[in-house]
């Protein structure tokens, strides 16, 4: 019976342990750097030649616009470690909570309200992350799944605009602290957090195997279906957390504050150098593709395009990343 | 003792590669029942209807389909529909045919393209189809302004959507003839065989000497050139071109491409298959419309139609029923030493 194991486990194994080793080689991550390089160089040349672009005020525009995208972006970066891809509709999920969090803020009080929309952002996402992690479905279909659902629920149970309640204010969460928006602090500490609990935490450190090789940290006896689980919920968190700003920010939360962001949460998730298939990614890297998606919507801003525009050069980004990540695997097939 | 296991599988085989068809059998006797039952009428007119989806979302959800059986994940398509109807409508304001093949063109190109970028770098469609997908919408806002481009000669509509033979128009007669094609070219030639072989086992392909590269190349531009002809032929026929048609159409085509039983890891699944699962859907679809159900009824039903469906299809769905039976038999159960010993 155990032979029977064995071979059942193997071919998996045999057929992807190269991959990693090839990933981590020491000549793959000069060029990567230097593409990095090459990229910042680009963005910062264009960057400075738009009028009105190295200035105070712009700096603080572009971090006040960088908070929401990048902790969802970090929530990403999460999913993508474990080797799920990516939520497809963790923006909707951020409308969703934020709306939630404006529903229950007259009744519950604001700290339950903010610990509520938490923990049904956490059991959102883990929910799915069962899914995706114990039963192999997949990440893309079953986000988009749960996200039409919450659509669904939301458009049934609440009013399609919730509006600050009269008599609170959560003002606090969108003023300005020693000069710098509230948002970007806990952005950072959102961060600064993933990035510890992914390094130096039994669990972080395991999502980061899943990711890497499923089948040898199946084979490893990690409980891999829990671990894809906790990367989600994780990422839940990240958007309940989102959603609660957001709701601060435009004192009122409707469906249609996703706007953009799953997209963008993604594509800065993907610039940052994280790797879409997981076995490579941080929070840091995360922080950092969401400043140069920030700092193209600003500088595209500044020159006068629309939304459209950013959009497309977000998908363009995204592709050109993807490609410059990958070029070295050629040989595996 | 060797034939029997193989017996058994050839039947359970044979019998998911049977469940479309008795999906839709069974969805069809609702359809007929159901409404009845309700006090609602059911005209050919919900017939006529239901080829019109299989004229957009069905062609969408066959492109799809074709990738998902070479598996790989095209997320694009749902861009090119979107694109495909902008241009139509754009490019086709004095010519409705002129409009048509330019997107039609265009979309062969951006399917090339992706085609080749996922075939030569080997890279994750997913990924790369979702930055086109991106990149598409992003452009369809540009050309847009965001806004709805309405299509000014009214006539094409007319010529499209006339009803022949009470239930059919002539889009969805181009649908049917395009997807019996493609269904034709996928059971009788090599192409077909080949598409299935680079889904089951890429490898294996690559070794008998399958041209990988070439197939996977001509499979996306086929894919786009599908969900093009269904959001131009769409966009013409409603005289209005939207530039972010949403999740809606792709959540559409995921369930039906899954109802029809192909899989997400690739080699299994027929295009009658998909067939078969985008008829059974717009049933669905058109029996919530003929019941008249709240519009949050039919996003709950969707959504959850799509978990539902994805979940049945996740392949360890069946492990995990198995270790819940036999909780001793853990299906990847990691060898022990003590057991070896």
């Amino acid at each position: 019976m155990t032979a029977e194991n064995v071979t059942a486990a193997d071919p998996d194994t045999t057929v992807r342990a190269p991959v990693p080793s090839e990933r981590r080689g020491p000549s793959s991550s000069a060029p990567r750097m230097l593409w990095g390089l090459v990229v910042l160089v680009a963005v910062s040349a264009l960057a400075l030649t738009t009028d009105g672009f190295v200035s105070v005020a712009n700096a603080r525009a572009i971090l006040s616009s960088v908070s929401f995208t990048g902790i969802l972006a970090v929530g990403t970066v999460v999913i993508m470690l474990s080797g799920n891809l990516f939520s497809l509709s963790i923006g909707t999920s951020a409308a969703v909570s934020s709306m939630l969090f404006l529903y229950l803020l007259p009744d519950v009080g604001f700290v339950l309200a903010v610990l509520l929309t938490l923990v049904a952002g956490y059991a959102t996402f883990a929910l799915q992350g069962a899914i995706v992690g114990r039963l192999d479905g997949n990440a893309i279909i079953v986000t988009i799944g749960a996200g039409a659902l919450q659509v669904g629920a939301v458009t049934w149970l609440l009013p399609g605009s919730v509006q600050v309640p009269d008599g609170v204010d959560i003002g606090f969460l969108t003023r300005s602290v020693l000069g710098l928006p509230f948002p970007l602090y806990v952005f950072l500490a959102v961060a600064l957090l993933v990035q510890c609990w992914l390094h130096y935490s039994a669990t972080g450190r395991q999502v980061e195997l899943v990711g890497e090789n499923k089948a040898a940290a199946r084979a490893a006896g990690l409980p891999t279906g829990k671990l894809v689980t906790v990367a989600f919920a994780v990422a839940g968190l990240c958007t309940a957390i989102t959603g609660i700003l957001l709701a601060g920010f435009n004192q009122n939360a409707n469906l249609a504050v996703s706007g953009t962001f799953t997209f963008d949460a993604i594509a800065a998730a993907i610039v940052g150098g994280s790797s879409v298939i997981g076995g490579r990614g941080s929070a840091a890297r995360a922080v950092l593709g969401a400043v140069i998606i920030a700092t193209i919507a600003n500088m595209l801003l500044l020159r006068g395009f629309g939304t459209g525009v950013r959009v497309l050069v977000e998908g363009i980004v995204v592709v050109l990343v993807v490609v410059a990540a990958q070029r070295r695997k050629r040989s595996i097939a | 003792m060797t034939t029997r296991p193989g017996m058994a599988r050839l039947a359970r085989r044979s019998r998911r590669g049977g469940l479309p068809y008795v999906l839709l059998v069974v969805m069809l006797l609702v359809f007929v029942v159901l409404p009845v039952v309700a006090g609602q009428q059911v005209t050919s007119f919900n017939y006529y209807n239901l080829f019109q989806v299989f004229a957009s979302l069905g062609l969408l959800s066959v492109a799809l389909g074709l990738t998902m059986i070479a598996g790989e994940f095209d997320l694009s398509v749902l861009g090119t529909y979107a694109f495909a109807g902008l241009v139509a409508v754009k490019l086709g304001a004095d010519d409705p045919v002129v409009g048509l093949l330019a997107a039609l063109v265009l979309a062969a190109l951006i399917g090339a393209l992706q085609g080749a970028l996922v075939a030569w770098f080997r890279l994750p469609s997913a990924a790369v189809s979702l930055g086109v997908y991106i990149a598409l919408l992003g452009l369809t806002a540009t050309i847009s302004d965001s806004k709805t481009v309405p299509y000014n000669n009214l006539n094409v509509s007319d010529v499209l959507d006339r009803q022949y033979l009470e239930i059919f128009s002539l889009r969805s007669i181009i649908a049917i003839l395009a997807v019996a094609a493609i269904a034709v070219t996928m059971t009788y030639t090599r192409f077909g065989r080949d598409v299935r072989a680079i889904g089951s086992d890429r490898r294996a392909s690559l070794r008998i000497g399958v041209r990988v590269d070439s197939i996977l190349v001509v499979l996306f531009v086929l894919s786009a050139l599908l969900s093009a002809l269904g959001g131009s032929m769409l966009a013409l026929s409603l005289a209005a071109a939207t530039p972010d048609p949403g999740f809606d159409p792709l959540i559409f085509a995921l369930t039906a491409v899954l109802l029809g039983g192909v899989s997400l890891r690739g080699g299994t699944g027929t295009v009658l298959g998909i067939a078969a699962g985008i008829l059974t859907l717009s049933l669905l679809r058109e029996l919530l419309t003929v019941l008249a159900t709240p519009t949050y009824v039919s996003s709950l039903a969707t959504g959850g139609l799509l978990l539902v469906v994805a979940f049945a299809a996740a392949p360890g769905l069946n492990a995990w029923w198995l270790s819940m039976r036999r909780p001793t038999k853990r299906v990847a159960e990691p060898p022990s030493l003590s057991r070896v010993g």
